[in-house]
């Protein structure tokens, strides 16, 4: 076999086929993938945001006298405020949340719409 | 002669605009999904063809060529206008198909073998198989130095500078690999080829 013909049976081979679903695969990695909501960069700073602030509600809760107390105090007056303290609250929420899981379990089925023909 | 036919899109759609590869990729950069999409079409399978030869598992090939691409689109803006795209993708997909030859290498020992494996050589092959086939079997039994260099001259043509471009290796070192590769073709093929004169 001549230089020349091993050429041409080199160029007259055909390529290898690829897979079918190379093509999709190749796009939904590259133009169809959705962006991430954070960038790497942005989550790390957003983890050291919340580690300073942490530290710094340590720092505050360890330093100040009855801090802690104060703090404490604090909160179960908002969530007095807001009434969670109160049995009519619970009550009422239960009745809420059974009334939604009642109607939601209710065998409603979505009926087509009829086909309105334009003349 | 080699991609650059290879890769060209069917006459139909040549006869309409076909835009550059250059075009294609200022326009992939400035948001357009579609372009990369028609650059994909035009080299995926030229460049699905390139990490098949090297690593010889469709799999493996098919997980490498993806691999390829999605470097090449996060890399799209270091593209230097003018270059030859084809030249650019292959030289990415080899370094992703040398890296998974080094892995597999690592973690299983399995090594590319440096000498055409007589007990599965080409030769049995070609006498049982078409020409196409025989041709493939010898390429895929040669070492996977010279297994590259000729699925790139296959792909590139006669083009030694962007063969040695995408191999990063000097061009004599590329015109020899090819001679020597093309020199274990003509030995593996060489009975067959007597025999069909005979």
């Amino acid at each position: 076999m001549t230089d020349d013909e091993l050429d041409r049976a080199l160029f007259a081979l055909p390529l290898e086929e690829p897979p079918a679903d190379l093509h999709q695969r190749i796009m939904a990695a590259t133009v169809l993938r959705t962006a991430p909501a954070f960038r790497p960069w942005e989550l790390w700073l957003l983890a050291g945001a919340v580690i300073l602030i942490g530290c710094l509600a340590a720092w505050t809760l360890t330093s100040s006298p009855d801090a802690g107390t104060r703090l404490a105090d604090a909160v179960v007056a908002v969530l007095r405020a807001l009434g969670l303290f109160s049995r009519a609250t619970y009550v009422w929420l239960a009745i809420g949340l059974s009334s939604v899981w009642w109607i939601s379990s209710l065998p409603f089925m979505a009926t087509p719409r009829p086909t309105v023909y334009n003349r | 002669m080699g991609v650059a036919l290879l890769a060209e899109p069917p006459a139909e759609r040549v006869a309409a605009v076909a835009p550059t590869d250059d075009d294609l990729i200022a326009l992939a950069l400035s948001g357009r999904g579609d372009a990369f999409g028609t650059l994909v079409e035009r080299y995926e399978r030229a460049v699905y063809h390139l990490a098949f030869r090297t690593l010889r598992e469709i799999e493996e090939a098919k997980d490498a060529a993806q691999e390829a691409w999605i470097k090449a689109y996060r890399a799209l803006a270091s593209f230097r206008p003018g270059a030859k795209f084809a030249t650019w993708i292959f030289t990415i997909c080899y370094r992703v198909c040398c890296d998974r030859l080094a892995k597999r290498k690592r973690f299983t020992g399995d090594e590319p073998p440096d000498f055409a494996d007589p007990s599965d050589g080409p030769e049995r092959t070609y006498e049982a198989a078409e020409e196409a086939a025989g041709l493939r079997a010898a390429i895929q039994a040669l070492p996977e130095k010279y297994r590259t260099v000729i699925t790139l001259f296959h792909l590139q043509g006669k083009q030694y500078e962007e063969i040695a471009t995408v191999l990063d290796l000097p061009l004599g070192t590329v015109k020899t690999h090819l001679f020597r590769a093309k020199d274990l073709l003509r030995a593996a093929l060489g009975p067959t080829a007597k025999r069909r004169t005979t």
